[in-house]
């Protein structure tokens, strides 16, 4: 059983039913913003200097992902845009596998270079905004995209890479309690607020399960001359097409679980439901935030652009022309060396 | 039974003999923190080490501070606080060894570059962000500004401070004239600038410069609105003029700010600690009956530059100065004000120009100016004991 199931196990609060029958416990249901795995974000995500108050900050980052003709990816940029609200001074780490950092135009400062996070330092008359133009580690942050394009003649195949497993729990559960959390999680959705956790009453004994869980992806752009338009929920799909890749990706809410139909589903069914809605909004704001917010509650969007392009060439390396010797020459070289100092000798004793 | 300890050199390159105030500050903040890492040392693999603190005197001469940093360098220091005089020069020296050099003083532009200069770093607002603080306060004001700099090295510097910030607002400019920096009498340097129809000066140069501005144009009945960079502040400002107090007044500067978003916790703190150790600063003046003090901000500077040090040590895991050098561009540690303090392979400057404030004297104290955002949010630090 992994961590997480047993996290979720052990959050089962027993708590007496106001309802006669049948007998109900209350029961946490999985946390919709709590990550799946340690990244992304990036780095181990934000931090803020603690001077006794929180910026209010909304972040918007767009990554640009250069592509082989392989579709592999071996260059990426990222942009991140963090609107700071709230006077006063403020202390932002992001982290990040760095390669370098610049001031993006518009940017009211200049942020910081360190190995592994973006700094900025600053006061804040009341609004300020921060753009930082990031080269990041194709290594080390290509492998945190939600993206995978793999080609082959004449076709494209995309993978939605976000997917994970998850902790959760099944059991008989009551519905109205289970529906009423669904419309909750909608409604926070649609109104851009952070979703937060909720619970179910349920009626049977809960059992560990792990529910593998995608961020839902939108991938709008060309490949070729085709348009593509596509919703990857999880796995992969293969289109018939060829050439240059340009797409824009950007992690999806799941609206077949949150707006689904809810009538005659069971309360088994509709707590598998709502787990799967909250893991996979969880797994959505991870990819949201591929670069980290300084504010944990604070707004953050990205965009991942796919575009294919020319892997920079390597340096040229320096032709160094190789000796014209051999082993015969070299011999030959020294015992004429060796025949004129022995001649040399004779000439000097005799002399 | 004691551990032995290693001893790792920490210069102090300061003007000792000629600007005693500002030396002793510095090295009283240098001898502070190594006290407080000394406490428990620091440890590296198996072995510890302690900061020894050795001062040289630059006499605010250039070749007295390359000559220093010679010799700091054959004393294997692992890093020199220096005050900046002489630096353009010295920090190839300094280099040689990749030894980090943590200026706490000068502002100049040319001092820090994380490019050219590696191993320089610094702790104190720089010229650039004070010149255009002061252009961004006074600009809006109206004011025809009077722009006298004093010969020093460090008028010199804030002379081409000025003359960026206040580029694209001439017309706000009524003269910009440079001045002796150890002329006693400046009445005809600022009566041409009273004949050019200046209505604020904003002089840049040496305390004494500043006190003999004060003495010129107040002594000739012209009260006109004073600015200057840190060195308004300076003790000997209000010594020169301890007999006409009220001449002091207005007396407006830029300087970081000495308090974080915390309140005055964290300096008062550090100020204790100061006092502590080695007295207080007293001023010389009154204000209210009450002897003025002054507060400890070149010493905060150079305790903060120092605690940066040990913890560059600890993340180099070696007290070879080139790797602490790197080290300096990956670590944070709280200020003794409660900022943190912070370089980086961009930034080697870890006073961010935003931290610029504003204050104002008034019977010989500063209290934070209104009239701007950041000083409007700024507390008035008790200096009278």
């Amino acid at each position: 059983m992994n961590r997480s199931a047993l996290v979720v196990i052990a959050g089962l609060a027993v708590v007496a039913s106001a309802h006669a029958a049948p007998p109900a416990h209350y029961a946490s249901l999985p946390s919709p913003s709590a990550p799946l795995s340690p990244s992304p974000p990036l780095g181990g995500g934000a931090t803020s200097g603690s001077e006794g108050f929180r910026h209010r900050v909304a972040a918007k980052t767009t990554v640009e992902v250069s592509v082989g003709r392989d579709g592999a990816p071996f260059a990426l940029h990222a942009t991140q845009r963090l609107d700071v609200r709230v006077l006063g001074d403020y202390f932002f780490t992001i982290g990040a596998p760095l390669l370098g950092v610049v001031a993006a135009p518009g940017s009211a400062s200049t942020p910081g270079l360190r190995a592994t996070s973006i700094l900025w330092a600053g006061f804040n008359p009341g609004r300020r905004l921060l753009i930082a133009r990031a080269t990041l580690d194709p290594a080390a942050a290509g492998s945190f995209l939600p993206l995978r394009i793999e080609t082959a003649p004449g076709r494209v195949t995309l993978i939605n890479e976000t997917g994970v497993t998850a902790g959760a729990y099944t059991a008989d559960a009551l519905v109205a309690p289970v529906v009423h959390y669904l419309a909750q999680l909608r409604q926070q959705v649609a109104l851009k607020q952070t979703p937060t956790s909720g619970g179910a009453y349920v009626t049977s004994k809960p059992t560990a399960a792990g529910l593998r869980v995608a961020a839902p992806l939108r991938v709008t752009g060309t490949i070729g001359t085709h348009k593509i338009e596509a919703f990857l929920e999880d796995g992969s799909v293969t289109l018939q097409a060829d050439g240059p890749v340009r797409l824009t990706v950007t992690p999806a809410v799941p609206e077949r679980l949150l707006n689904g139909p809810t009538a005659g589903l069971s309360g088994r069914q509709l707590l598998e439901r709502a787990e799967r809605a909250a893991l996979t909004l969880a797994r959505v704001r991870q990819y949201q935030t591929y670069l980290g917010n300084p504010d944990p509650t604070g707004p953050s969007e990205t965009t991942y652009l796919y575009r294919t392009a020319a892997r920079p060439l390597p340096p040229p390396v320096a032709a160094i022309a190789a000796p014209k010797r051999d082993w015969a020459t070299t011999l030959g070289v020294a015992a004429g060396l060796l025949l004129a100092t022995a001649v040399a000798l004779v000439v000097w004793a005799r002399s | 039974m004691a551990t032995h300890r290693e001893a790792l050199t920490l210069v102090v390159n300061a003007p000792f003999s000629r600007s005693p105030y500002l030396a002793r500050s510095i090295e009283n903040g240098v001898r502070l923190a190594a006290g407080e890492v000394n406490a428990n040392g620091i440890r590296i693999g198996s072995k510890t080490y302690e900061l020894h603190v050795t001062t040289m005197d630059t006499a605010l001469s250039p070749a007295r501070a390359v000559a220093n940093m010679r010799r700091a360098v054959g004393q294997h220091a692992v890093a020199v606080v220096d005050e900046g005089t002489g630096l353009d020069a010295s920090w190839r020296i300094a280099n040689e060894d990749g030894m980090p050099v943590g200026v706490v003083f000068e502002g100049g532009s040319q001092i820090v570059d994380p490019v050219t200069r590696p191993n320089v770093f610094r702790i104190a607002p720089t010229d650039h962000g004070i010149a255009f603080r002061l252009a961004e306060y006074l600009v809006p004001k109206g004011l025809k500004v009077a722009l006298l700099h004093d010969d020093s090295d460090y008028g010199a510097a804030g002379e081409q401070a000025l003359e960026s910030a206040f580029s694209r607002n001439r017309s706000s400019v009524a003269i910009d004239e440079t001045l002796a920096a150890d002329a006693l009498d400046l009445g005809p340097q600022v009566l041409r600038a009273r004949r050019a129809h200046a209505t604020g000066l904003l002089v840049w140069g040496r305390p004494a410069t500043i006190a003999a501005v004060l003495t010129a144009a107040r002594s000739s009945g012209w009260n006109v609105p004073v600015f200057t960079p840190p060195t308004g502040s300076d003790p000997f400002v209000r010594q020169q003029l301890a007999d006409n107090p009220s001449w002091v007044d207005g007396l407006t500067f830029a300087s970081g700010r000495l308090t974080a978003e915390v309140g005055t916790g964290p300096f008062l703190t550090f100020e204790q600690k100061y006092e502590s150790s080695f007295g207080v600063d007293r001023v010389g003046v009154k204000s209210g009956g009450r002897p003025v003090i002054a507060p400890p901000e070149s010493a905060m500077y150079a305790y903060d530059f120092v605690n940066l040090i040990a913890a560059a040590l600890l993340k180099a895991g070696s007290p070879d100065p080139a790797k602490v050098t790197a080290a300096l561009n990956e670590v944070t540690t709280e200020g003794a004000n409660g900022d943190q303090r912070a370089f980086n392979h961009n930034n080697h400057e870890g006073i961010v120009d935003d931290d610029i404030y504003f204050a104002h004297f008034r019977d010989m104290i500063y209290v934070p100016v209104k009239d701007d955002a950041l000083s409007a949010t700024l507390p008035t630090l008790p200096q009278t004991r």
